[in-house]
């Protein structure tokens, strides 16, 4: 009897674990930032091999070029988590981050005929340096009011952008920005493409996952969790805060020279208050506090536009819906949501055979 | 000389926006009052006022106050919904969370309005006789005086709603101490239902009485919106007389820079005016009830 129910229960367990550990694979850990120390784990390579062998396997170049644009917002929703899911602060400017990298690269590569490659950097460094001017004034605000002013910050910038035709061509804005290149390699297909925007994410999070575990990681999550604490341990608030929004704010303009050498185009269209909205959408249904959701919220964000742009004009009335509606049901993210949701419902189915064992 | 000269006309057309920008944050401040929520929907239901009176109007052909009237009722309608369908479910939710809602409800409006309306802007037929009075050498349309006239009606309902009443006292304790107000058998979701009503009455009311003096499309919504937030946060974040203030101080900056700059920046223009009212008075002209040591 003791043997049967030992057995059972061993037979029991390994079914659950194994259940867990697939979905621990696919789901993003709400947890991360508790685990001590960093190694590479298990599912970092199931995530690295799923990401390179894609679109080998799925070659549609339609999911490609989906593909490419989630990997770009993807970079934007990584930016934003360290601002938003680790810091606590919340920005509605990072469109014009984005819109400053790909306006940056695009004067530069046609205009003075500087190499993408080096393009590619000055975005960033444009990017930080706007960054950093806006930041000391604006971050001392909070809430709801700093949402604000970061959105004043984007819509000042649309106002420039489309009164300066002479430097960004105005309203209709640049064309025939050349294909990003590299010694001489240039990506012009989707595919080359596609590795080279998934190769820039990755060594991104490399970087985000080695700084949320250093020191000034630390003070993020502090400065999130009180900032009367944070300061009350030593910690330099204001410089920490500054911190998290330039680096962000660098990779908004990484991703935005990555869009324009891409699509060969910038207009102020595309960088307007919408996608802010959408960067932190994806980073909400992401899941505060982890670095893949968010990521993997940009690819679904990216996807669910795509399907819906087939309904013409009632595809914004549903966007809407959507993402009111994402808003209810999952409001701490829709990983971390179904991650609990999932093993509750395995607990409980496991709970309820018990009982009936018990019962019989 | 010639900026001597267009000064005056500039300050009168300055005074009627500023009314329009003070009506809309007068919106802001009633829920603002009664929850501490910013509804970034506010600037739809201006547009949807305008809109729907003008379907009203010129394809089911009722009078023009009837218009109007059925206009304001069904905005209140839909401030009600937004409260019931959106703002409701997530009363515990956090600040991002509310501000992405109010943001997608504020994009469901203004695309379903483009589906309903159409996309092509829209104007109302002005309010009584069409000529512009002269008062020395400036001209001002008798909508402008409507506008006026509709700003301090609004502002002295609201200060009587808010001071005079035992509705606007419990709508106030409701957002100035939650606690208290749960203690002493306030409602808070009614009072934070009730402010979502007025606030809709309120910008379909600016919606009404500004269609006549520019055209009103589906887009529109969110720029209006957003002005009349800054008019509120300039003179006061939580003042009504704060609202009206900041609205006509906005105005007045607005069509006065069109004297000294290209009129393509005045956009940008509030949105400066915000990034530093915040940097230097965040209280806003009047000082603000809201603004304390918690919350800055």
């Amino acid at each position: 009897m003791v043997d049967q129910v030992h057995k059972e229960f061993r037979r029991r367990d390994l079914l659950y674990s194994g259940a867990l550990w697939l979905l621990s694979l696919i789901i993003p850990d709400p947890q991360l930032h508790y685990r001590r120390e960093y190694r590479f784990r298990k599912r970092d390579l199931f995530y690295l091999l799923t990401i390179l062998l894609l679109p080998l396997i799925w070659s549609d170049p339609h999911f490609h070029h989906i593909m490419v644009l989630g990997g770009i917002h993807g970079i934007l929703a990584l930016g934003l988590t360290l601002f938003l899911g680790y810091a606590g602060q919340i920005s509605l400017g990072q469109a014009a981050f984005f819109g400053i990298g790909a306006y940056t690269t695009a004067v530069l590569t046609t205009r003075y005929g500087l190499p993408s490659f080096l393009a590619f950097w000055a975005s960033a460094l444009t990017a930080f340096l706007f960054a950093y001017l806006i930041g000391r004034p604006i971050l001392k605000l909070k809430g709801y009011f700093l949402a604000l002013a970061t959105l004043g910050f984007g819509e000042i910038f649309l106002v420039m952008v489309r009164e300066s035709p002479r430097l960004t061509g105005g309203v209709i804005g640049i064309f025939d920005i050349p294909f990003f290149s590299f010694a001489g390699f240039i990506f012009d297909t989707y595919l080359k493409q596609y590795y080279l925007i998934w190769g820039v994410l990755m060594g991104l999070v490399l970087f985000s996952k080695n700084l949320i575990r250093s020191k000034m990681g630390r003070a993020f999550l502090a400065v999130a969790a009180s900032e009367d604490g944070a300061s009350a341990v030593g910690i330099d608030v204001s410089r920490i805060k500054l911190g998290v929004f330039v680096i962000g704010a660098a990779f908004a303009g990484l991703a935005g020279s990555l869009f324009a050498s891409v699509m060969s185009t910038a207009n102020p269209e595309t960088f307007s208050l919408n996608l802010s909205v959408l960067i932190v959408m994806m980073v909400i249904l992401g899941g505060m506090g982890n670095l893949y959701g968010p990521i993997a919220g940009a690819i679904f964000l990216t996807y669910l536009i795509d399907e819906l742009s087939r309904y013409q004009e009632y595809s914004l009335p549903i966007y809407g819906v959507i993402l009111i509606l994402l808003l209810i049901f999952f409001p701490d993210g829709i990983g971390t949501r179904l991650r609990i949701r999932l093993i509750y419902l395995i607990s409980y189915w496991g709970r309820k055979r018990r009982r009936e064992k018990v019962e019989l | 000389m010639d900026i001597i000269q267009i000064l005056p006309q500039l300050l009168s057309t300055g005074i009627t926006f500023g009314a329009i920008y003070a009506l809309v944050g007068l919106g802001f401040v009633t829920i603002a009052r009664a929850s501490q929520i910013i509804n970034f929907a506010q600037g739809e239901f201006v547009m949807l006022g305008g809109m729907i009176t003008f379907f009203l109007l010129n394809k089911i052909h009722l009078p023009y106050p009837l218009a109007a009237l059925f206009a304001i009722l069904i905005v209140v309608i839909i401030g009600f919904l937004l409260h019931l369908l959106v703002i409701y479910p997530l009363r515990k939710a956090s600040l991002p969370i509310l501000l992405m809602a109010t943001l997608g409800a504020s994009l469901f409006l203004s695309s379903a309005s483009a589906l309903l309306f159409g996309t092509l802007p829209k104007a109302l037929p002005p309010f009584s006789a069409r000529a512009p009075f002269e008062i020395g050498n400036i001209s001002v349309s008798p909508q402008s005086l409507w506008v006026l006239v509709a700003a301090f009606l609004t502002l002295f309902s609201l200060y009587l709603l808010s001071h005079r009443t035992l509705l606007g006292k419990a709508m106030e304790a409701s957002s100035t101490d939650p606690l208290g107000a749960d203690l002493t058998g306030i409602s808070r979701n009614l009072m934070i239902f009730l402010a979502f009503g007025v606030s809709a009455g309120i910008g379909s009311v600016a919606g009404i009485f500004i269609t006549p003096i520019f055209y009103v499309s589906y887009h529109s919504g969110i720029l209006i919106g957003l002005k009349g937030f800054i008019a509120a946060v300039l003179g006061g974040w939580g003042k009504h007389n704060g609202a009206i203030l900041g609205g006509f101080a906005l105005g007045v900056l607005e069509s006065l820079s069109v004297a000294f700059i290209p009129s393509g920046y005045k956009d940008a223009i509030a949105f400066i005016v915000l990034l530093l009212i915040l940097y230097i008075r965040p209280k806003g002209i009047l000082g603000s009830p809201f603004i304390d040591s918690r919350r800055w």
